[in-house]
């Protein structure tokens, strides 16, 4: 098996307080990995970490036999490492089309030119209307990213991310505050991408995780409690006492 | 309707053109005034091109002086010819924005316009010190560039005016294509949202010190001119008050929009100039203008006509 990622004793701190506590983790080339925990367990910030949105105190982190800790996020990202965020941080005043032309040419390194126009790059059109196709925004192509609805805008989202030709792509609860409706499609969208594509999902929707990942991680004040399959997972006494039945497996009802 | 660019294309060459009729028409007084006017507005254009990636500057006026100093220090002092010390000053305008920029782009914001201002406040109270540019004094006998090889004599009033207004215009021109090539286009993402531009792995830090860079040449380029215009150095060209006077004009003609700032340049140039003849506290209806266009309209003229009036392209 290959690793696409890994951590190794990754470790961060706010003040007093221990986000991350030597986590090690791998993830395996071409899988989809959950993670799950509640809420302040340190998922955000442990992508963070990932992507190079903050610097670690402590371990490193690995995309393949390459050490990217102390590469910053856009270093992370020309190398593979592709991000979504948990809110949805698209470029408001561009529309769809060029929201993705320009994640394009960012990625193609065709941005530092000065005597052309970037409606003339042309050929950068076909990517990004394939991307647009992926997420499921080809009717919003010329809509202005502001006018989308909030769904629309979690999925440019993940485009923008798609479009970074990612090898890792990391994915911020992409369904956060979605109706059903658009969680479902969200789920097929996420299903629909090639297989040769490591993701890594933070998700609180217990069935989507349950339905889309191969491999599940819990973390619980920054430490990992446990690894496992669905299956695994939902048979675990510790996560349903921790996370997924808190509630019902104390008998006196208390948080 | 009309596309916002068209629009924004539209008022400039109305402009240009007032601007151009002024200078064949009206009085030496009038042509004066628009010379300044258009001085002022490259330098507006300076500032408003590093708007594009969401920076306001408060120090701009630090790197007018470096050109207006490189300039008239060259001409008066080494004996430099008008066009060669242009040159200098341009570089000279690129070379310490580059300088400045390492520092002051990390930051955004109020920070920005801290490290901005205290930047240029050191090189205020270095020309205002040293004897080497008659300090506080200032320094006169500034020329202006030769152009008699075409027939063209700068020292006349009308000539200079038109020379400076064409030049505004080129200067213009070249902004409007720069912000729409991929570089521009992601200076206005950086403005939209940095995070993301960072997320697909583009550089923030060297765009937006490409921007600063760029924008100091075309201050220091607007500085070489102004001392031109004038034929006088002084350290007021680089104090905060002239910082402050050109983000008037960038604010009230409506900063993003490039020709905002040469409609702001002119308004305030021609305002300023009927207040002052009409009152003694003239300044404190200007602010009150000010006030009265930040409140009501934020993006200032221009972008309230572009956004009444035009569709997006």
């Amino acid at each position: 098996m290959t690793i696409a990622l890994e951590t190794r004793d990754l470790g961060k701190s706010f003040g007093s307080l221990v986000a991350t506590r030597n986590v090690s983790l791998a993830f395996e080339a071409g899988l989809r990995h959950a993670i799950i925990g509640p809420n302040g367990a340190g998922k955000t910030t442990f992508f963070n970490l990932l992507a190079g949105n903050l610097r670690p105190d402590g371990g490193r982190v690995l995309l393949g036999d390459r050490d990217v800790t102390h590469l910053g996020l856009a270093q992370r990202a020309r190398l593979g490492i592709a991000r979504s965020f948990q809110r949805n941080n698209v470029f408001m005043d561009l529309t769809v089309l060029e929201n993705l032309v320009f994640a394009r040419a960012v990625r193609e390194k065709r941005t530092a030119v000065f005597w052309r126009s970037l409606r003339s790059y042309g050929d950068l059109r076909e990517g990004a209307e394939a991307i647009a196709e992926k997420v499921g925004l080809t009717g919003d192509l010329d809509t202005l990213a502001r006018s989308l609805s909030y769904g629309g805008q979690r999925q440019l989202e993940v485009g923008l991310a798609l479009a970074c030709d990612p090898k890792v792509l990391l994915l911020d609860e992409p369904t956060a505050g979605m109706s059903p409706e658009e969680t479902a499609r969200m789920r097929d969208l996420i299903r629909q991408l090639p297989g040769s594509l490591t993701m890594v999902i933070i998700e609180h929707d217990m069935d989507l995780v349950m339905d889309i990942a191969d491999s599940i991680t819990v973390l619980d004040y920054g430490s990992v409690l446990t690894q496992g399959t669905p299956t695994e997972i939902r048979a675990s006494e510790l996560v349903r006492e921790r996370y997924l039945g808190g509630a019902a497996a104390n008998p006196a009802g208390a948080l | 309707m009309a596309s916002r660019v068209f629009l924004r294309r539209l008022i400039g060459a109305g402009l240009l053109v007032a601007a151009l009729a002024g200078c064949k028409l009206s009085s030496y007084f009038t042509q004066d005034l628009i010379a300044e006017a258009a001085i002022l507005a490259v330098f507006a254009l300076s500032l408003d091109f590093l708007a594009t990636c969401g920076l306001v500057s408060f120090g701009h006026a630090g790197l007018l002086g470096v050109g207006a100093y490189a300039f008239g220090g060259l001409t008066v002092l080494a004996g430099y010819s008008p066009g060669a010390a242009l040159a200098a000053a341009v570089l000279a305008g690129l070379i310490v924005a580059l300088a400045a920029g390492v520092l002051a782009v990390r930051t955004t914001g109020a920070f920005f316009i801290m490290v901005t201002l205290a930047l240029a406040e050191m090189f205020y109270s270095w020309v205002f010190r040293d004897r080497t540019f008659k300090g506080a004094d200032g320094m006169g006998g500034v020329p202006r560039l030769d152009l008699s090889l075409i027939g063209v004599d700068l020292n006349d009033a009308a000539s200079f005016s038109i020379f400076v207004v064409l030049l505004c215009a080129a200067i213009w021109l070249a902004l409007e294509f720069l912000i729409v090539s991929p570089f521009g286009r992601t200076l206005d993402a950086i403005r939209q949202n940095a995070g993301r531009v960072s997320a697909l792995g583009g550089s923030v830090f060297a765009y937006r010190l490409a921007a600063f860079t760029i924008s100091g040449g075309i201050a220091a380029f607007a500085g070489a001119f102004k001392v031109q215009h004038t034929n006088f150095l002084s350290p007021d060209l680089a104090g905060w008050l002239a910082s402050g006077d050109v983000l008037i004009a960038v604010v009230i003609g409506g900063i993003g929009t490039l020709v905002g700032g040469i409609l702001g340049a002119a308004i305030l140039v021609f305002l300023k100039d009927f207040l002052s003849s009409h009152f003694g506290h003239w300044y404190l209806f200007l602010g009150a203008i000010f006030m009265m266009v930040a409140i009501g309209l934020p993006r200032g003229i221009v972008g309230w006509v572009v956004e009444l009036r035009g569709k997006r392209p």
